[in-house]
């Protein structure tokens, strides 16, 4: 099972947001490529690896830990964020409340997780605001406003159609790869500067259309 | 002596059931004891009828003794019972059936009417009266019943997920400090199978196929309250499992943690020095009583144990059940690392598992709390 398992980094990424956003299909879809075959709600959490060659810097090992998004759970859930070093903070685009929640979500990551942890906003289920635009409650230039303003990453994805699924994940571990090395070299050039780097540039965005 | 922690420990564990027989004997003395009572030569085939007549006698008398009925329970209802036993049973053993027999017909019918009520107060009320937390409640139990899943066709069916969404909603309303928390769901699921299985004089197992739409609807009607108040009588034992921070859950990781190191410190030492946290893969152990990890045959003789054990079956004797199913993994937990033993905890070979195997952690469980409790020292 560990045989061929070579990589060059290890990196415990985390999934968040409220219940039913579709962590626990992002995900599924990532690692397996289909949907969850019996979907349930997730309790406590659930945990898998994807081994990724990036772009640049060699081969990481995902640990995704996908969480239980339910509000009483969140006490516990956020004990499962130490040494995480990248979170999908995932939303729903057809559902406000739920994208208002992500500041809440966003404070408990920088309160739990490792202080320079690489966050990725997602706005999931774009699949149903194709079909009909009036269910999208969320613009796309909020979200990404937000995002920029907060120095996170954004995507809009579909667990559904696959769009930007394979993205979301792998440009979060290319960016945690980019910052680790940077502040490594920063630190090494330069003593003064601390840890808790934060982004300065948004990816790319690949509007609805393009499917992975 | 339990403080030396021993590999023969896990070794016995991993035994076959047949070999638990007399242990499972130990908490209910004398009900297991192959027959001397059973006038008959043959031993063992004939105990399941001598525990039947057991049953019967035992709710044939004017007033049902709990003690007895605790000690009948505990060891698991026969497969060649009536399904009505089992049901029977589980509403004694909850307080929701009365244990005088001349006043069970009129208790059950009054708080079927009570139910009905509630139904009124609670539900059908209209949607503008609710507050925006009420509607959020519903929304996340409309959400999470199409995907209550525990393998029967029927809990697809519409009917039944309106009996879900009723129950569960209006015991959320009237348990404000827990509310409706994700998993409740599954917990409704072996009272509705039960009692279903009762009603329709069905054994659960021939339930799969059922179609909801075959079943009268005074019967669902029925299902439905009773289902509701047996699963309010056991959350009432153990809301602090649901309420902010789930302080009663915590605990119980907590205790696991501890119970594991004292009775396999190898694993325990092997779990930890991988960095596996306890809180990892039994969170939801506690939170859903194993009901993820077992078929729900084996959920359901999980539970005639923890509904005879009364106040302390979903809570105190759940870790001890915890800790047992997870030193029997001890072997190949050993042989994993980090990542394997995730991956293994979250879907563990159990599909085939039957009742016989839950008696064996029954068993198991039963002599690991007895020792604890003899020498409470040794957990402080």
């Amino acid at each position: 099972m560990a045989g061929q398992d070579e990589y060059d980094h290890l990196y415990k990424i985390i999934l968040v947001g409220d219940a039913t956003v579709g962590k626990t299909h992002l995900l599924s879809r990532y690692i397996k490529g289909t949907l969850p075959k019996a979907p349930t709600a997730t309790i406590g959490v659930e945990f898998a690896t994807r081994t990724v060659p990036l772009a640049v810097g060699g081969t990481v090992k995902a640990q995704i830990w996908d969480t239980a998004g339910q509000e009483r759970y969140r006490a516990i859930t956020s004990a499962h964020y130490r040494r995480a070093v990248g979170a999908l903070l995932v939303y729903d685009v057809t559902k406000a409340q739920t994208f208002q929640n992500c500041t809440k979500w966003l404070e408990d990551l920088r309160n739990n997780a490792e202080p320079d942890i690489v966050v990725m906003v997602v706005g999931n289920k774009v699949d149903l605001v194709e079909k009909d635009p009036s269910l999208r409650q969320v613009p796309f230039e909020q979200a990404q406003a937000w995002a920029q303003s907060k120095s996170l990453m954004f995507y809009e994805s579909s667990a559904v159609t696959s769009f930007n699924v394979k993205h979301i994940f792998e440009d979060l571990l290319q960016e945690i790869y980019t910052q680790r090395t940077k502040v490594k070299s920063d630190r090494y050039n330069d003593n003064s500067t601390q840890g808790g780097m934060q982004l300065r540039h948004n990816p790319p965005q690949r509007q609805a259309g393009c499917c992975t | 002596m339990w403080s030396d922690p021993s590999a023969g420990r896990s070794a016995s564990l991993a035994a076959p059931p047949s070999s638990s027989a007399q242990a499972a004997s130990g908490p209910t003395p004398g009900t297991s004891d192959p027959g001397p009572s059973s006038s008959s030569s043959s031993g063992p085939p004939k105990k399941p009828l001598v525990k039947l007549q057991r049953f019967g006698a035992c709710f044939a008398k004017e007033a049902v003794d709990l003690n007895e009925l605790r000690e009948l329970l505990w060891s698991g209802v026969p497969d060649e019972a009536d399904p009505s036993v089992r049901a029977k049973a589980w509403q004694l053993m909850l307080g929701y059936l009365p244990v005088h027999v001349e006043r069970q017909v009129t208790g059950l019918s009054k708080k079927r009417r009570e139910y009905r009520e509630l139904v009124k107060d609670y539900f059908e009320r209209s949607p503008e009266m609710r507050s925006d937390n009420e509607n959020q409640i519903l929304r996340q139990i409309r959400v999470d019943i199409p995907r209550t899943n525990p393998g029967f066709k029927f809990f697809g069916d519409a009917v039944m997920h309106g009996i879900m969404e009723r129950t569960l909603f209006i015991w959320a309303l009237r348990n404000p400090a827990s509310g409706y928390v994700q998993g409740i769901n599954d917990l409704i699921t072996p009272f509705l199978v039960v009692f279903l299985a009762s009603y329709l004089n069905k054994r659960d197992e021939d339930l799969h196929e059922l179609e909801i739409s075959e079943v009268p609807s005074e019967v669902l009607e029925h299902i439905e309250a009773d289902a509701y108040w047996c699963l309010s009588k056991m959350l009432a034992d153990i809301q602090d499992h649901y309420t902010f921070g789930q302080p009663g859950i915590q605990r119980m990781v907590l205790r696991l943690k501890e119970i594991v190191k004292r009775i396999d410190e190898a694993l325990y030492d092997h779990l930890t020095n991988n960095g596996l946290e306890f809180l990892q893969f039994s969170f939801r152990w506690m939170n859903c009583f194993l009901m993820r990890e077992f078929p729900m045959r084996c959920v359901i003789r999980l539970w005639d144990t923890y509904i005879a054990e009364q106040a302390s079956g979903f809570s105190n004797f759940h870790v001890y059940v915890c800790a047992v199913f997870l030193v029997y993994w001890a072997p190949q937990l050993k042989m994993m690392d980090f990542q394997q033993m995730m991956l293994f905890m979250q879907k563990f070979p159990t599909e085939q598992w039957r009742p016989q195997q839950i008696e064996t952690l029954l068993a198991e469980a039963y002599v690991l709390k007895s020792l604890f409790h003899s020498s409470p020292k040794h957990l402080s």
